[in-house]
């Protein structure tokens, strides 16, 4: 018989090249195998969104990124839902045909899939995204017009929206080196910082799940695509796992609440991320409480590691390792039984 | 979060690259009343972290570069 589940938090951060997660929903296989070894997985849409592709199991929890520190510091709790009633947000900046391929993508999902969808709102001007690279070589973006985005997702709300899956139109930039170098694998993805700007400025004003789909023109044949970065380049959109990711993510619940079948923190016993991005709100939080930290060899453009910020974590070489630790914490068996040497107690 | 009807004010998202020397205590906090002083924090991360050692009372010595979108 196996134990309960262990609620386990896994961080792969958006945009700065995680060589298993910086891609298009490449990071999934891990998030199933986590989800097995801990019966309970919570998660960012970075990880679960493969464009075209997608994955849906009661296990996996589908959380945007500041919800995500938001429930790690103790200010918000998860309420699993059956199902999520979507409200789709499009840029007003979006070409007629683009927005008439993501209206179609959003019938699709609701014949084929059975999901929930509509309101349907456009925004009242361009949201006018912009893309930049920080110092450190992360993607970071902007939005020229932000209050147009609340605006436009408030209205949703009012209109019986319990989660907001908003599609902006971003700049193309074919041609350039940073898209083909992230084609072929070996680059950042420039687009990943602006859509996390944009979801965690809906979701923390509103307090619903939200999450983010750029709206690109279609990209000409590369023979020399990266198998990572193949998702994306299935169809004419990116939101097909938006809105299956958000037809079940959990309700966002502001603490304090008297409710029982709430997730919260301290349920939580054990969070993963890559060894060398461990400097973000969520896994700082989760040290702080005493929660058990899996850093996961992972290369990415950070260098942020445990010795830096003086952190206790159990170190992994790979997922299927951090699968193996968090069995060994869901069924009660220190981790450092497993490794050797074990040293001696100290008296 | 904030109240929705300051939601609806005019505001920009300013990004911001930060230096902190850590202090004893609790990093999180440290790093958000840093990043509070410039605007509200939205988006933010550890880029780097230079040359740590420990001081004479024990506690790491660092100095960290953060990168982060604020509302302001």
């Amino acid at each position: 018989m196996i134990a309960s589940a262990l609620p386990t938090l896994l961080v792969i951060p958006t945009g700065i090249g995680c060589e298993l997660g910086g891609y298009a929903g490449d990071a999934l296989p891990a998030a199933r195998l986590l989800a097995a070894a801990s019966g309970c997985l919570i998660t960012h849409p970075n990880v679960m969104n493969g464009a075209a592709l997608y994955w849906s199991d009661p296990r996996l929890h589908y959380v945007e990124g500041s919800a995500m520190d938001r429930f790690a510091a103790g200010l918000i709790a998860l309420k699993p839902v059956r199902q999520q009633r979507l409200g789709l947000l499009l840029d007003a900046g979006i070409e007629e045909e683009l927005r008439w391929r993501h209206l179609q993508v959003a019938e699709g999902c609701r014949a084929s899939l059975g999901l929930d969808i509509g309101p349907v709102a456009v925004s009242d001007e361009p949201l006018q995204v912009t893309l930049s690279k920080g110092a450190s070589g992360a993607s970071w973006g902007q939005l020229g017009r932000p209050e147009a985005l609340l605006r436009a997702g408030k209205r949703l709300k009012e209109a019986g929206a319990t989660a907001i899956a908003v599609v902006a139109r971003f700049p193309d930039d074919l041609g350039s080196e940073a898209l083909s170098a992230y084609r072929q694998g070996s680059g950042v993805d420039a687009l990943a910082g602006a859509e996390a700007v944009i979801s965690h400025l809906l979701s923390r004003e509103l307090g619903l799940p939200c999450a983010h789909a750029p709206a690109l023109s279609p990209l000409p044949l590369d023979r020399g695509l990266d198998p990572r970065a193949a998702g994306e380049e299935l169809g004419y959109t990116f939101l097909a796992c938006v809105l299956v990711g958000l037809s079940r993510a959990p309700d966002l619940v502001l603490l304090p609440a008297a409710a029982a079948d709430l997730l919260r923190i301290e349920q939580v016993g054990a969070l993963v991320a890559p060894a060398g991005a461990l400097g973000g709100a969520a896994v700082l939080a989760c040290a702080e409480r005493g929660v058990p930290v899996i850093a996961v060899q992972n290369p990415c453009v950070l260098q942020v590691n445990a010795a830096d910020l003086g952190l206790e974590v159990w170190a992994a070489a790979s997922y299927a390792e951090a699968a193996g630790l968090l069995l060994a914490l869901r069924e009660g068996i220190s981790p450092a039984a497993l490794r050797r040497p074990l040293p001696r107690l100290v008296v | 979060m904030r109240p929705a009807a300051l939601a609806l004010q005019q505001f920009t998202l300013q990004p911001l690259t930060l230096q902190l020397r850590r202090q004893p205590g609790p990093l999180l906090a440290q790093i958000e009343a840093a990043l509070r002083i410039h605007g509200e924090p939205l988006r933010w991360a550890i880029t780097a972290v230079e040359a740590s050692d420990f001081d004479s009372a024990g506690v790491l010595d660092s100095l960290l570069t953060l990168e982060a979108v604020l509302l302001v």
